[in-house]
């Protein structure tokens, strides 16, 4: 065994009950676990390789607790994430308003960090249209407007989870290539700062 | 001679041992350790004492009456009347004890009618009790947590909404006794023990059908009330309530609700926390010592406890020098960990306070199953919430250890016999036994046999135990010896300042026979002592 390596840290947030926990259980152990309702406590950490191209990315997921009694201790899961995945229920309105809430934190102080929203419980729509409380466009709109990707899934099926968490695979793949490429490249401004500063050096 | 004892009554402070003539005093060091055990074992020599002295594994205290003890509320003394001004403002004087018998007729009438009008309230969740009913009423122990502002914070059965009339009354009870200088304990009336505890900023309430003295019901609010602290920090807690008087607690402890109902649970069904005392798994010295030599080698700055369970048993406990853990913030991890099936999934990071530690703030404890499937799960008990990665690789680098010096597979055995038949003793009248070694703080006991093995008799028997401890600990007459006969078992209990010994033999048994059957069952323990208790604790 070696020490754990982590290339990205994706953070799980959102209100309680939402599905955050069934979200990661379906996406790492491809299962949905039926019964009762159990919250998480505090946050629970796990790590996943994932292949992209022909690199492995290994996702640290952390799935924080949705309860407002951990909020304050939010920061330290969220901290240096490059990917949030913000959840909200389908069914349940009150879940948005709490996705904005989190989607204006990290902005303010996480603002590197790539954010998608996710509606959760999608079977249930699937299975009753008038269950829908939040609209599908009214969020497009929104994320639009905050720069997020948007999807909606269903831990229960299956439903567009793997596409999710490729998706910020991909995204971080090829944002750690940007950045490379950055580092690298080469860059009018810069470059004609340094040969200013040798020129005044001489 | 061991009749003799039976039911003699000792005052307080009078060192028993020395009082039997017989017995010589024993000195502490590991040399003195007797082959058979005699009634004068004391603290430190009993079977199932640790092997040094000075590596206690708990917080360590002489009495049971020490370590309940609780600097601002002690209930173990109330009847003593010496501590009572703890209890109140300190520059009040005077306060008595005040027990409203009779007067909980009016109670009643009180209750009634405004439980009726709950029934227009909406907002009962699905599946809850209707706290009308009668079924509701007649669940044997009801525990209600209240603010000072009289808003509900937690009720055992039914819903807080349903309740908020009642528990508004409650604390009218309790404000209107301290608004005369008084404190309300209990009242008792029709069969009922309503007992009140009050712990700034909460109200505890406790409404028991059950035989359980005063006593005892406060101590299991004051679980219940750890148990809160233990989430929230009564730092938090005080802030909060002093921000606004009126806050709605639950929104705080939304989720938590299941621990505190696996708690009370505990508490009907656990000795150890009767006892104040933990479980070990039982387990070949050999392989424990491997296993604590593991944790201690994985260490890291800033961890102060290793913890490794089998279940509700304790494998191993490794800690930090000079930091000792207390049985009830254990036990209220044991509790967390049993109760959550979120650690099964990856590795859990969750700030916890331990209260009997510091009220004041958390740790960060980093829990994780060795395997998915297994029972063993260690907790990591960490000053730095920063620090998980690094306490991520302790586990790792504890698992390899493992793995190579092959402990993993005598644990692995270990874990498929956690517990022992009672005829292992050899004793065929003896049913069933506890026994705690008072300086290791942890205690053994075989399997519960067939006919207590179904819900109500399992509780029914802790109950009883209950009562023999409750005997050995009364604060002003307390027993060192109880036999009880009874039409479906014979009860004996025994303390001595080593250890504390419950037993329950067939009703056909004669109390000569119990007496011997203790000599015989001392004998067994000290021959399994190595298996059934952890005599090497380390430190890091």
């Amino acid at each position: 065994m070696t020490a754990m390596r982590v290339d990205a840290k994706v953070v799980m947030l959102g209100k309680e009950s939402v599905g955050k926990t069934s979200l990661v259980e379906r996406y790492v152990h491809h299962r949905f676990l039926v019964g009762p309702y159990q919250n998480t406590i505090g946050a629970a950490f796990v790590a996943k390789p994932i292949n992209v191209g022909d690199k492995v990315i290994t996702l640290g997921i952390w799935d924080t607790a949705g309860s407002e009694r951990y909020e304050a201790m939010s920061r330290i899961y969220y901290r240096g994430a490059r990917a949030a995945i913000v959840c909200y229920d389908l069914t349940d309105s009150s879940s948005f308003s709490r996705a904005r809430f989190w989607v204006k934190e990290l902005q303010t102080f996480e603002e590197h960090c790539k954010i998608y929203l996710c509606g959760t419980k999608n079977d249930l729509i699937e299975a009753d249209r008038s269950a829908r409380q939040v609209d599908y466009h009214d969020v497009q709109d929104f994320a639009d407007e905050i720069g997020a990707q948007h999807f909606e899934t269903s831990s229960k099926t299956g439903n567009n989870v793997d596409e999710l968490f490729m998706k910020i695979a991909e995204d971080f793949s090829n944002s750690a290539f940007e950045l490379m490429q950055d580092e690298k490249g080469v860059d009018l401004g810069q470059k004609k700062d340094s040969y200013l500063y040798t020129c005044c050096h001489h | 001679k061991p009749d003799e004892m039976a039911a003699d009554v000792h005052n307080k402070g009078v060192t028993w041992d020395t009082m039997n003539g017989s017995l010589a005093p024993v000195d502490r060091l590991r040399s003195d350790r007797s082959d058979s055990p005699t009634p004068g074992l004391v603290e430190g020599t009993e079977p199932g004492a640790g092997q040094e002295h000075a590596q206690h594994m708990f917080v360590h205290a002489q009495s049971f009456e020490d370590l309940t003890a609780d600097s601002e509320s002690n209930p173990d003394s109330e009847l003593t009347g010496s501590s009572n001004s703890a209890l109140v403002d300190s520059e009040e004087g005077e306060t008595k004890e005040e027990e409203q018998r009779g007067g909980a007729d009016n109670e009643e009438e009180q209750k009634e009618p405004e439980e009726e009008k709950q029934e227009v309230q909406s907002g009962v969740r699905l599946k809850e009790e209707d706290v009308t009913s009668e079924a509701w009423r007649r669940h044997r122990k009801h525990v209600f947590v209240l603010s000072e502002a009289g808003k509900p914070i937690y009720t055992r059965y039914g819903t807080e909404e349903a309740l908020s009339t009642t528990m508004g009354v409650m604390m009218a009870l309790v404000s209107f006794v301290e608004a005369g200088k008084n404190i309300i304990r209990s009242i008792h009336a029709d069969g009922c023990r309503v007992v009140f505890l009050h712990k700034s900023p909460l109200v505890l309430v406790g409404v028991s059908r059950s035989s359980q003295s005063d006593r005892e019901l406060s101590r299991e609010l004051q679980y219940v009330y750890y148990q809160i602290v233990s989430l929230l920090t009564l730092t938090q807690l005080n802030h909060v309530f002093q921000h606004k008087q009126n806050y709605d607690l639950r929104r705080l402890l939304a989720g938590s609700e299941h621990l505190t109902d696996s708690l009370l649970r505990l508490l009907d069904r656990d000795p150890g926390l009767l006892l104040n005392a933990v479980m070990s798994l039982p387990l070949a010295s050999s392989a424990r010592d491997v296993v604590s030599a593991s944790l201690q080698a994985a260490k890291a700055k800033s961890l102060v406890f290793s913890i490794l369970l089998a279940g509700n048993r304790l494998v191993t406990l490794v800690r930090k020098k000079d930091q000792y853990l207390h049985h009830m913030d254990l036990h209220l991890l044991f509790n967390l960990v049993g109760s959550s099936s979120s650690f099964r999934e990856g590795e859990g990071w969750t700030p916890i306070c331990l209260p009997k530690f510091n009220t004041a703030g958390f740790f960060h404890a980093h829990i994780s199953y060795l395997e998915p499937k297994s029972d063993l799960c260690l907790i990591l008990v960490s000053t730095d919430r920063e620090d998980f990665f690094n306490l991520s690789d302790c586990k790792r680098r504890f698992l390899e250890r493992l793995r190579k010096r092959s402990a993993y597979q005598a644990l692995q055995e270990a874990l498929r016999t956690p517990t022992y038949p009672v005829s292992q003793v050899g004793i065929p009248e003896l049913w069933h036994f506890v026994y705690k070694s008072k300086s290791s703080g942890l205690y053994t006991s075989p399997e519960l046999p067939v006919p207590y093995q179904r819900e109500e008799e399992h509780e029914r028997l802790i109950g009883l135990y209950r009562y023999l401890h409750s005997c050995l600990h009364h604060p002003t007459r307390p027993l060192r010896s109880v036999y009880r006969c009874g039409d479906t078992e014979n009860l004996f209990a025994w303390a001595t300042s080593g250890f504390e010994l419950y037993l329950c033999f067939s009703p056909l048994g004669t109390k000569a026979l119990a007496m011997s059957a203790v000599t015989k069952l001392l004998k067994w323990i000290r021959k399994e002592e190595d298996r059934l208790f952890i005599l090497n604790p380390l430190t890091y």
